[in-house]
């Protein structure tokens, strides 16, 4: 158990790109923690640093109070599970979960023991004398799960660890690892590109983009208060509506309408101040009839969610779209005219560079 | 339905092509025969002569006997010759798998500028080594290093001339070898070594229960090169000792050659229906597909 700390750590590739630039974290020790961010964005190569498989540049990494910077992989005491689990197809799982202890010399039958053991927890019984090719994609994960616990780490790193499972296993593999982390208590890193399950596993989330942090907190706070127009539209199963707008007296203007001023943004905005205005999908709400201060447009798409259907509004003028998640009794046909209503302590604003103006 | 009307109005066009269709047929079978003959008439001779009381070099069923074989197990020489072959090829082998699968897994995994120019600039060379043209400085550089007449001097240069291509090959197999299988073994603490013959080694047993055949067969056969080095019969291998065997008229004792080669054959064919049985070319993968 460890927490990791990062200090101005870069990863700059030969032909000067970094794929981590400047990296400041603090993983605190038990904490599930994800990097999330679209691919290129520099998760992975932060990870294999921390890992050790790749070299930092310059910075320092260290686990609970071991400096391990310049330590070889080997002596991190990390334990890594890969997208592709790379379980060694030539042994069985009882020895692909035992590999770690038989680096470190432990005798035979005490090996077979421990990757028993580890298995039941894991719930692999009966699968130890096969081999990986006879397993299924959940099975295999398990496998590399178990040999990562094998290993008793300081921290778990996770490498897009459920990518390569179809969508119905996935979920199941979410809640296990979940589980399985809370049981072990494990510092967990885990990298995904898939904000859904950055928001349903980690304790906290840092959002990466061209290897830089953008926003580091909680699922809430990265959802509802994004640091700027990059994390409010990747994070959210429909990203959020972004407006460009103006302030003008006490009110924001898109287009020639007027929508009230957020909350937050109340007294530190200035008159003739260009803006983005921003409003999540799903705290919006339509009616049919004029409501003072909504916005006001046509239905030109409709997407069923199941429970609820994506519509996606055009403002008059400018064409500017708004999409509302709306539930299944309220659908409106297409082309029906309509007014978006809101809260606004659910709307945000964001300035000129895009970052979100408040607290 | 068609060519029922076919063969009621037209009747001509119809025969001709059928004769069309069956010359070609003949044709066809009659260059197969050719082909077949020019591959399996040398080793009808093989299975042949070795049982005929007066083997020629015609293939011919044999006046039975297993007499042949007496004299050759007579022969001093003759027995000895294979045991030395064997020195030679294992030998070779063991070098080539040592050397080469350190050399390509090195090769696969280290970037150095100009890497493929080298290997394929290997690959070209490799020939000149064991070849004829390079014999007299081969020679030289031997006796230099007092390594004429010595098995260890033949296995050095036979070795030589075959690593390259073995190299090449092998390379390939451990390019396959996904990254992540090493990464993982590296954290949790395996040293390069140790992954080479954990991990690696492994997954690439294909390609080296290949390349061990090869350099079996490819010394197995050689015969200039122990021919130079080894002065001494005693050491003289298989390939070298049946250059040996005339009748006293001067005449190739075809009785002797032939039941040799066949001898001399077996080890090699046998070992190849041996690998091929147990490491065939499977793969096993660890990833989803």
């Amino acid at each position: 158990m460890a927490s990791i700390t990062t200090r101005s750590l870069i990863k700059e590739y030969p032909g000067g790109v970094r794929g981590v630039d400047e990296m400041d974290v603090t993983i605190h020790d038990g904490e599930f923690f994800a990097l999330l961010g679209p691919s290129g964005c520099g998760k992975t190569t932060l990870l294999r640093t921390i890992a050790g498989l790749e070299k930092s540049t310059s910075g320092s990494i260290k686990i609970g109070d071991r400096e391990v910077t310049n330590m070889e992989p080997g002596q991190r005491r990390v334990a890594m599970v890969f997208q592709d689990y790379a379980l060694f197809p030539h042994m069985s799982i009882s020895d692909n979960i035992a590999y770690p202890l038989k680096i470190q010399k432990v005798a035979k039958a005490e090996r077979h023991s421990r990757a028993e053991e580890v298995g039941d927890k894991l719930s692999l019984q009966g699968l130890l004398e096969r081999r990986p090719g006879q397993l299924s994609g959940g099975q295999q994960q398990r496998v590399a799960l178990a040999r990562a616990v094998t290993s008793r780490p300081d921290v778990f790193l996770f490498d897009e660890p459920l990518s390569n499972l179809d969508a119905r296993l996935r979920l199941e593999a979410r809640t296990f690892l979940k589980k399985l982390q809370l049981d072990l208590g494990v510092t967990t890193v885990f990298v995904t590109h898939d904000q859904a399950e950055a928001l349903a596993l980690a304790d906290r989330i840092a959002i990466m983009r061209s290897g830089k942090m953008q926003q580091l907190g909680t699922p809430r706070e990265v959802f509802q208060r994004p640091a700027n127009t990059f994390v409010a539209s990747f994070v959210g199963s429909t990203s959020m509506n972004l407006l460009k707008g103006t302030v003008a007296d006490g009110g924001v203007m898109i287009g020639h309408q007027k929508v009230a001023l957020p909350a937050d943004a109340v007294g530190r905005v200035g008159d003739g101040q260009e803006i983005t205005w921003g409003a999540r999908p799903e705290y919006l709400d339509i009616s049919l009839n004029p409501v003072h201060g909504g916005l006001e447009g046509t239905v030109t798409v409709s997407e069923n969610l199941g429970a609820s259907a994506l519509i996606t509004v055009e403002l008059p003028e400018n064409g500017d779209l708004v999409q509302v998640v709306v539930s299944e009794d309220h659908e409106p046909v297409i082309g029906t005219r309509l007014w978006v209503t809101f809260e606004p302590r659910r709307t945000l604003l964001f300035d000129a560079e895009g970052l979100r103006i408040g607290d | 339905m068609t060519a029922v009307q076919g063969s009621t109005s037209t009747a001509g066009p119809e025969s001709r092509q059928m004769l069309r269709h069956f010359l070609g047929l003949m044709g066809k079978s009659v260059f197969t025969a050719l082909v077949l003959a020019f591959f399996v008439i040398p080793v009808l001779w093989l299975v042949f002569a070795p049982f005929d009381a007066h083997p020629g070099l015609n293939v011919k069923l044999p006046e039975f006997t297993f007499n042949n074989f007496k004299v050759l197990l007579d022969n001093p020489t003759a027995i000895a010759s294979l045991g030395n072959s064997l020195i030679l090829a294992l030998g070779s082998m063991v070098v080539v798998l040592v050397l080469g699968s350190l050399a390509s897994y090195s090769l696969s995994r280290v970037k150095i500028p100009g890497r493929d120019l080298l290997l394929y600039t290997l690959l070209l060379l490799s020939s000149i080594i064991t070849g004829t043209a390079a014999m007299v400085p081969t020679f030289l550089l031997m006796v230099k290093l007092g390594l004429i007449d010595s098995q260890f001097g033949v296995i050095l240069v036979l070795s030589g001339g075959i690593l390259p291509t073995v190299i090449f090959i092998l390379k390939d197999f451990m390019d396959s070898t996904p990254k992540s299988y090493e990464e993982s073994a590296r954290l949790y603490g395996a040293k390069p070594l140790r992954i080479l013959w954990d991990v690696v080694i492994p997954l690439a047993r294909p390609g080296l229960a290949t390349i061990a055949v090869w350099a079996v067969v490819q010394v197995w056969g050689n015969f200039l090169v122990p021919y130079i080095l080894l002065r001494s019969p005693s050491k003289s291998p298989a390939a070298v000792v049946m250059y040996t065997f005339y009748t006293e008229g001067g005449q190739p004792n075809l009785a002797l050659i032939s039941a040799f080669s066949l001898l001399f054959s077996i080890p090699v064919v046998a070992m190849y229906f041996f690998v091929n049985r147990r490491y065939g070319f499977r793969f096993h993968g660890g990833i989803k597909s």
